[in-house]
């Protein structure tokens, strides 16, 4: 079955680390630099991320990703290094068109900030089971019914794709045309409305019930079938995140006081 | 173990006007196995819902008479207080599969984390419910991924785990080949044994005769009998209840002949045979 959610199943030690070292840190890696308002603090975690993506073997599938916002952030670097108004001192002339050192600067500072934040998502979301994730959430507290809708998704909406292919080759069987220039294919696509529609309601409302009969409405308390790891490496790790928290806090009191 | 009691049951759909039950009434005891039978839209899975009170809690409609499980009135709790009680496996498994976990293990679980279960509970009645219905080998794999005989045994697994007292499957084996449907009716029956009372509604009528205690008859929504197999099946009438004998008892009807012991026609491989040999021998009993 394909899958719609990005993780890969590996087994490395980034995988196993616990989904919640993960979040804290993303939340990190965006809260310091904008702390201590260095680049030099988003260069480094940037370079962070890229080795736990190394080691979590999924640096690879960032690519696509770096890609799609590198194409936003090229626009970003052309109108801040050309148009941005306090622009003084040009760095680049390429024939008439004039790059300036001041909204460069600028740009580089934005790309950084993406990018460092496109990273600390990868970790969290390239390599955890969507599952794990939202069952740490309902650990937290989260409802259990809105936990099953985020984890259901990553499930359901692909079959629901398939049951769109199946119900295309059956119509495709029965002599529609279905492929070919726009007009026939926007043709195509009406016919297949009402069967997808009318069979999503009907699954949803079977699935519902083999829900209930599955006690999911149920008051008990909640328990959960895999088992939260408290090893001392994990404990390690979330102490030394919230130090650098820290640290960064007193160092921005630092700065403010001078 | 649980008794069922149902009394005067009575039950419309919202928006229409005929009623789907008409005044059902009858006992269960522990520990029994009944087949249900009867054609479409006679009301079998109308019955099956409202014993787990799917009916009226899920659907709403017009209700009258009493369901009881022990000294659970149905209709006053909520399902998920009942299905701890009452398990029930429906046709389609496609439909019964949660999407939220992406092992059978994981999916047989989901009913167990509901209930509040520990975790080397869980592990204990996932693995023996794996095992009972013979998909302990698929256990890693994505439940979306199963055959559909497979995909049905683990929906009737992920009940049995819950350890409800009254499991009802309808239409359990829709999927599954001869051999599949003889293990699932094995299982089932060994979980019978076990003082778990069982209602099962199957159109494989061999199967039912083989196995139910008795047989419950529908048709438009009455209960039109509810006895031993070899009664019901022996009914002159049956064919006009949309329902084909086992063709073992159409053969001896045809043929004329009885089981001496009841009276009624053989509904098994084993009892047809026995009825004839002692035909053969003249009427006395072979040892």
């Amino acid at each position: 079955m394909k899958s719609i959610s990005l993780y890969q199943d590996k087994n490395t030690v980034i995988h196993r680390i616990d989904p919640l070292s993960k979040i804290l840190y993303i939340l990190v890696a965006i809260i310091v630099p904008f702390l201590l308002a260095s680049q030099i603090a988003s260069a480094a975690f940037i370079l962070v991320s890229i080795i736990i993506l190394l080691m979590g073997k999924s640096l690879k599938r960032t690519v696509p990703m770096l890609g799609f916002s590198g194409l936003i952030l090229i626009t970003v670097v052309i109108i801040q290094g050309i148009f941005r108004p306090d622009n003084v001192t040009p760095a680049l002339v390429l024939g008439s068109v004039v790059f300036y050192k001041e909204g460069l600067l600028f740009a580089l500072g934005i790309s950084l900030n993406v990018i460092n934040i496109l990273m600390s998502f990868s970790i969290l979301v390239l390599t955890t089971k969507p599952s794990d994730m939202v069952e740490t959430f309902v650990r937290m507290g989260l409802s259990p019914k809105l936990g099953y809708v985020l984890s259901s998704v990553f499930q359901i909406i692909p079959q629901m794709t398939e049951t769109m292919a199946t119900i295309t080759d059956a119509q495709r069987s029965r002599g529609m045309e279905t492929e070919g220039n726009l007009t026939t294919r926007v043709k195509a696509f009406f016919p297949l409305i009402s069967p997808v529609v009318m069979n999503s309601l009907i699954t949803t409302k079977e699935r519902a019930i083999a829900l209930e009969v599955r006690g999911f409405d149920s008051k008990q308390k909640k328990t959960f079938l895999t088992e939260v790891k408290k090893t001392r490496s994990e404990k390690v790790i979330k102490i030394v995140l919230a130090a650098v928290l820290i640290l960064s806090l007193i160092g921005r009191v630092l700065i403010w006081l001078r | 173990m649980a008794k069922i009691v149902v009394e005067h049951l009575k039950y419309r759909y919202p928006l229409t006007d005929e009623l789907a039950l008409k005044d059902i009434s009858f006992t269960i005891e522990p520990g029994e196995f009944i087949g249900i039978i009867g054609e479409n839209n006679a009301g079998k899975s109308t019955l099956c819902q409202a014993l787990v009170g799917i009916i009226p809690n899920f659907y709403k409609g017009a209700y009258g008479g009493k369901v009881f499980i022990d000294d659970l009135e149905v209709a006053k709790h909520s399902i998920s207080e009942v299905c701890r009680k009452v398990g029930i496996v429906f046709q389609n498994p496609f439909n019964q599969v949660t999407g939220s976990k992406l092992t059978v293990y994981e999916e047989i679980a989901f009913g167990l984390e509901n209930m509040g279960l520990s975790r080397t509970e869980m592990m204990e009645r996932i693995d023996y419910s794996l095992k009972l219905l013979d998909i302990y080998q698929y256990k890693d794999r994505n439940p979306f991924d199963l055959s559909g005989g497979q995909m049905q045994r683990m929906a009737i697994a992920s009940i049995i785990a819950m350890r409800p007292e009254v499991i009802i499957l309808d239409e359990p084996t829709s999927q599954l080949d001869p051999q599949g449907s003889e293990e699932v009716f094995r299982a089932v029956q060994s979980l019978s044994q076990e003082g778990i009372s069982i209602l099962m509604v199957e159109h494989k009528m061999e199967k039912i005769a083989a196995y139910s205690d008795r047989v419950m008859l529908l048709k438009d929504g009455k209960m039109v009998a509810f006895d031993t197999p070899q009664k019901v099946f022996s009914l002159e009438n049956l064919e006009q209840y949309g329902v084909n004998a086992p063709a073992f008892t159409r053969i001896c009807k045809k043929l004329g002949i009885k089981n001496q012991k009841n009276g009624c026609y053989p509904v098994t491989l084993e009892e047809a045979e026995g009825a004839i040999n002692l035909l053969k021998n003249g009427g006395i009993a072979d040892e």
